[in-house]
């Protein structure tokens, strides 16, 4: 029992560093470049990608045995993009600002290869425990690294976060942050600073 | 593992690299007293006149801007090249190049720091980043002005009038537009006596036609630049922005303009000839040159922007890996279809 | 063989069904709500750009397989106050939506709000504050909206465009000009007052 919780653990916490998404995998990057450019966008973004791959692996993971292999892709295809619908229609009927400003990239959530991912590469092979702390680990990792892109691009691009002006009326903002070069300038710092950390780490261990 | 494994294989050949060693080319074979500091503190002297002209029209803010740009290249460099546990190369003057070409573009008006941010994005992204000089793709100087560029659009378009323009209007600093903004939006020409001798509104080491070209034919003197490049560059701009002011000469300004006009001196003697970030072979010269200056026209012309000498350069730049390996000479007995 | 394109058959039907179903019982409960969402966006731009609406009439019609739709802006006694439509056109990257103000009178513009744009921040987005768009509150349209640069404006067709975004600028003076000769062209003052 105690080994298999902490397996549980472990399918949870891979994507929280050593598997996060958008860094480590670099998957996902679509959304991660684009909806970035504030905080709020960032987390929205991240929230609905979790929900959906929440669902996804968990329905995926339910029907895993009687799905024929053949047509596994179409199935899962289905599953995921009905969950893009029902997320992208809930934002748009509660969070009509949110959807404006995310707006084609929630319909696109169905081809973030983070889902597809997780329900082809996990979730078809393993009960549905595992697969929703599978689904968590990722969401909340693939969260967690749209909120950070989104803390630096708003902080820099306009002096704020959350809409919170933190830097005084001295501060010019750097606008080429929240244009795309500005997230491609990020993200490659990201992935850098993240290998970097790793291989620090694996250097310790080795040694 | 694997990592790890890859590693050792990318180190080896960093130890083994000794760039004064390992000179590949045809014979005959010179052997001159050229090294890089060398090179690049003439240069450095070459850039004299259009620093000198810059303080003459915009002031002592000029020398400013330039003094600021320069400290801030050089302690980006000690401090990567710190960090990265490379030899310490900043007194070999590329860094000084680059902090005052990239001081040159900008308006005299433009905020001390900005022109440091500018230089650390230029030294740390456009060239450290690369792995230093000889790595780097894109001419480090046009790098920091494209990031400043977006990154203050407003203070970056922010011109004044020269000194004594302004003396005249009995203000302090006047805000203006450049030869090319009046061009573009307002259909306004300015004279060619003005621009020729920098007296108009614009980056304030761009202007002055005459200091810059002092400078770049005292680098052909020594024999650091080669005529293809600013020729093929000026040349293609005559001849492209030629062939629209002659379908339509009310529209379209003349070409004397074009290369008088903006960045297109200071980008055709000291930008398109810089020896890093151009092609090797006489071929891939020409292409980069009279592409580059097409570039420009039409981004001028057709573009958003007024100005277009910036993205022509960077632009290019991108392709000179591809230049270099299409068009380097066939050796003798080689197979043509190879 | 047969067994196993009949068991695809039947999973595939099965997810289609259910996910169908799914859906049409969300779209049940939401659509009602993204229909409201709109409208609300739709009524707030019309009473910022016709400020002494207190309701409106939608009139349509079609020109050359085109519609054409005004809002017809109408105060608390029922008398109509101006027109109210929306501009829509290319600017410096993608499109611009405006929704534009007439005054009845059809000499004056009213005010105008920008719904959606996506310019350059800092530049060419400032098309969108109120600096900006209350140049256009009482402006005249005739001959038609002109823009003119680093002066204060000098007639009453006039507006100062955005230093350092003419580009922007210009696209928004040309997209309410394209729209309001539309207007005046299809909704003649007469019809409209009647």
């Amino acid at each position: 029992m105690a080994d298999n919780n902490q397996n549980l653990w472990h399918e949870f916490k891979k994507g929280l560093w050593q598997d996060i998404p958008p860094f480590r995998l670099v998957l996902g990057t679509c959304p991660t470049l684009a909806v970035t450019n504030s905080v709020i966008n960032g987390i929205a973004m991240g929230l609905a990608t979790l929900f959906v791959l929440l669902c996804s692996n968990i329905t995926v993971s339910a029907v895993r045995k009687i799905v024929p292999g053949q047509v596994r892709i179409a199935a899962y295809v289905v599953i995921i993009a009905m969950y893009v619908t029902v997320a992208d229609m809930y934002l748009a009927a509660e969070y009509p600002p949110i959807s404006k400003a995310l707006g084609p990239y929630v319909p696109l959530i169905v081809v973030n290869c983070i889902i597809l991912g997780r329900a082809e590469a996990f979730a078809q092979k393993n009960p549905i425990v595992p697969s929703i702390m599978d689904a968590l680990g990722m969401g909340i990792g693939f969260t967690m690294s749209l909120t950070v892109m989104g803390i630096i691009r708003e902080l820099f691009g306009f002096g704020s976060i959350l809409d919170i002006k933190l830097l005084g009326s001295w501060f010019e903002p750097w606008i080429v942050m929240i244009l795309p070069g500005g997230a491609f300038l990020v993200f490659g710092f990201l992935v850098a600073l993240v290998n970097y950390i790793s291989r620090k780490k694996a250097e310790t261990v080795c040694h | 593992m694997d990592e790890k494994a890859q590693e050792k294989v990318s180190e080896k050949p960093v130890q083994e690299k000794s760039i004064e060693k390992l000179v590949v080319s045809s014979s005959p074979h010179f052997l001159r007293d050229e090294n890089i500091p060398k090179i690049m503190h003439t240069v450095v002297l070459a850039l004299l006149p259009a620093m000198a002209a810059s303080v003459y029209f915009f002031g002592l803010r000029a020398i400013g801007l330039i003094v600021i740009s320069v400290a801030a290249c050089l302690m980006t460099e000690y401090i990567v090249q710190k960090i990265r546990e490379k030899p310490v190369t900043i007194w070999d003057g590329s860094a000084i190049i680059t902090g005052i070409l990239l001081a040159l573009t900008l308006p005299p008006s433009f905020p001390y720091y900005g022109a440091a941010l500018g230089s650390v994005f230029a030294i740390g992204i456009g060239k450290q980043l690369f792995g230093g000089i000889g790595y780097n793709i894109f001419n480090p100087a046009l790098l920091g002005r494209a990031f400043l560029q977006a990154t203050y659009p407003v203070l970056i378009t922010t011109w004044s009038e020269p000194l004594s323009k302004a003396a005249k209007a009995g203000v302090d600093a006047v805000t203006a537009a450049t030869p090319l903004a009046l061009m573009k939006f307002e259909g306004k020409m300015t004279s060619h006596l003005d621009l020729f001798f920098g007296n108009v509104a614009g980056s304030m080491g761009e202007t002055s036609a005459i200091a810059i070209l002092i400078g770049g034919l005292y680098l052909r003197y020594r024999g650091y630049i080669n005529w293809k490049m600013p020729l093929g560059y000026l040349g293609s701009m005559a001849f492209f922005g030629g062939v629209f002011w002659l379908i339509n000469p009310a529209k379209y300004p003349d070409p004397l303009f074009h290369i008088l006009a903006g960045g297109a001196m200071l980008g055709a003697w000291f930008m398109v000839t810089d020896m890093v970030t151009s092609p090797v072979t006489p071929l891939g010269q020409w292409i980069f040159a009279v592409g580059a200056g097409f570039l420009a026209i039409l981004i001028r012309l057709f573009g958003g922007l007024p100005e277009g000498v910036m993205y022509s350069i960077l632009l290019m730049n991108a392709f000179v890996p591809l230049l270099n390996k299409h068009t380097r000479p066939k050796f003798f007995g080689e197979d043509i279809k190879a | 063989m047969n067994n196993l394109a009949t068991k695809m058959f039947l999973v595939l039907t099965i997810i289609g069904a259910v996910s169908g179903g799914i859906l049409a019982g969300v779209f049940h409960v939401a659509d009602p709500l993204i229909q409201a969402n709109r409208e609300k966006e739709l009524k707030e731009a019309i009473f910022v750009v016709l400020p002494e609406a207190k309701d409106y009439k939608v009139l349509e019609k079609e020109v050359d397989k085109e519609k054409i739709t005004v809002y017809k802006g109408i105060d608390a006694e029922g008398k109509p106050v101006g027109l109210a439509f929306i501009a829509d056109g290319g600017g410096f990257q993608g499109n611009i939506r405006i929704m534009v103000g007439l005054n009845i009178d059809y000499l004056k513009l009213k005010g105008i709000r920008v719904l959606e744009q996506n310019e350059t921040p800092g530049l060419g987005n400032r098309i969108k504050e109120p600096q900006f768009e209350d140049q256009f509150k009482g402006l005249e349209i005739k001959p038609k909206v002109e823009y003119i640069k680093y002066r204060k404006p000098e007639k009453p067709n006039q507006i100062q465009a955005i230093t350092g975004a003419t580009i922007s600028s210009d696209a928004v003076v040309k997209n309410i000009n394209n729209a309001v000769a539309k207007v005046l062209k299809n909704f003649p003052q007469e019809e409209v007052l009647k």
